[in-house]
């Protein structure tokens, strides 16, 4: 039983050193991908920048109000590993926004109705219905302005309403880095708790191995010494 | 609140952050601190540390993204973060490459290897 314990416990560390040694490698792979698409990224903007113009793309474009549209859960499991995970949220909330009646000024058709005015006399009961038909738009188009000013948006849009594809593709680089992140975030994770185990476990197996394995040394020693005193006799 | 999720952070340079608020992780409103850092050539290494530091006071973050080279300016106050949450992932920028030797994560998880635990 004495002998056993300290094979045991040997093929233990042994498959926890190779699990370590796993999850360092996915980590690793993980990393060069999380790279090489932040640097696509990068080229993307680059080029995006290039064809807008320097101050296009920019810190200074940013929004004054801005609502996150990826949320990470966090799980604490059993193992102490804890798990990411990254959730966009859909832009469906717009639709809740558009909802709610609040008035908000309408200049545009408006100012379609008042222009209609400036025709002769005979055209009045035609501007009446125009009146009436811009009053019936405006809560019909207030809504598309409040998704204006719904911070919730693409984030596209603070750079323009008609963007470049090297932008878009940007974005679309950087979406795939936020998923990456929470993985990699997770095998981080994952790894030094490999790695604490594995060191409390090797000193143990060295606590508990070594006073046994001098005592299992010393007795082989005199079971050898018996056999050769029998055999000189 | 308990349905909401929690936010990811970045501290890094124009690009970067200009990259990663098109990805969507951005927070900006008047009742609250913004959850990134734009680190250019004049920002201090003071105000650097202060904006990690509340990143960590912050129970609303997940995962702090940071360039290594800015990570390199306050390496002392990421190594003290021995936490699980929240994460600190280190990432390259334009000018200075990824270097595995110098990310804390890893020099935790390679640093175990010495030749006493072999013996």
């Amino acid at each position: 039983m004495g002998v056993l314990r300290p094979e045991e416990s040997c093929l233990l560390l042994d498959e926890k050193l190779l699990y370590f040694m796993d999850q360092l490698e996915l980590l690793e792979e993980k990393r060069k991908t999380l790279n090489s698409l932040i640097e696509q990224g990068w080229f993307s903007i680059s080029k995006a920048r290039y064809s807008m113009g320097n101050k296009q793309v920019s810190a200074l474009q940013f929004a004054n109000e801005m609502e996150p549209l990826v949320s990470v859960h966090v799980r604490t499991l059993q193992n102490d590993k804890v798990e990411f995970c990254a959730e966009r949220s859909s832009q469906k909330c717009n639709d809740e926004f558009v909802k709610e009646p609040t008035p908000i000024e309408d200049i545009g058709p408006q100012e379609e109705g008042i222009r209609r005015r400036k025709t002769t006399k005979s055209d009045t009961a035609e501007k009446k219905t125009s009146e009436d038909i811009s009053s019936e738009k405006s809560p019909e188009v207030n809504p598309g302005r409040k998704r204006d000013h719904n911070p919730q948006q693409d984030p596209l849009k603070w750079f323009g309403i008609l963007v470049p594809q090297s932008l878009k593709q940007a974005q679309s680089s950087f979406k795939q880095v936020i998923e990456l992140s929470a993985e990699i975030a997770a095998l981080q994770i994952v790894v030094l708790n490999a790695r604490q185990e594995l060191k409390r476990d090797l000193r143990n197996n060295d606590g508990s191995t070594g006073p046994e394995a001098n005592a299992s040394a010393g007795l082989n020693e005199k079971e050898e010494d018996v056999p050769s005193a029998n055999e000189s006799l | 609140m308990a349905g909401r999720g929690k936010l990811i952070a970045v501290i890094g340079d124009e690009d970067t952050v200009t990259g990663f608020l098109l990805g969507g992780i951005g927070e900006l409103n008047k009742n609250r601190k913004p959850n990134f850092l734009v680190v250019e050539k004049d920002t201090s290494i003071t105000e650097i540390e202060e904006t990690f530091k509340s990143f960590l006071a912050r129970n609303d973050i997940a995962i702090i993204l940071i360039n290594q080279f800015i990570a390199e300016m306050i390496r002392h106050a990421i190594d003290a973060h021995m936490e699980s949450i929240p994460a600190v992932l280190e990432i390259p920028s334009k000018e200075h490459p990824y270097d595995a030797s110098k990310d804390s994560i890893l020099r935790r998880a390679k640093g175990m290897f010495s030749a006493e635990d072999f013996r």
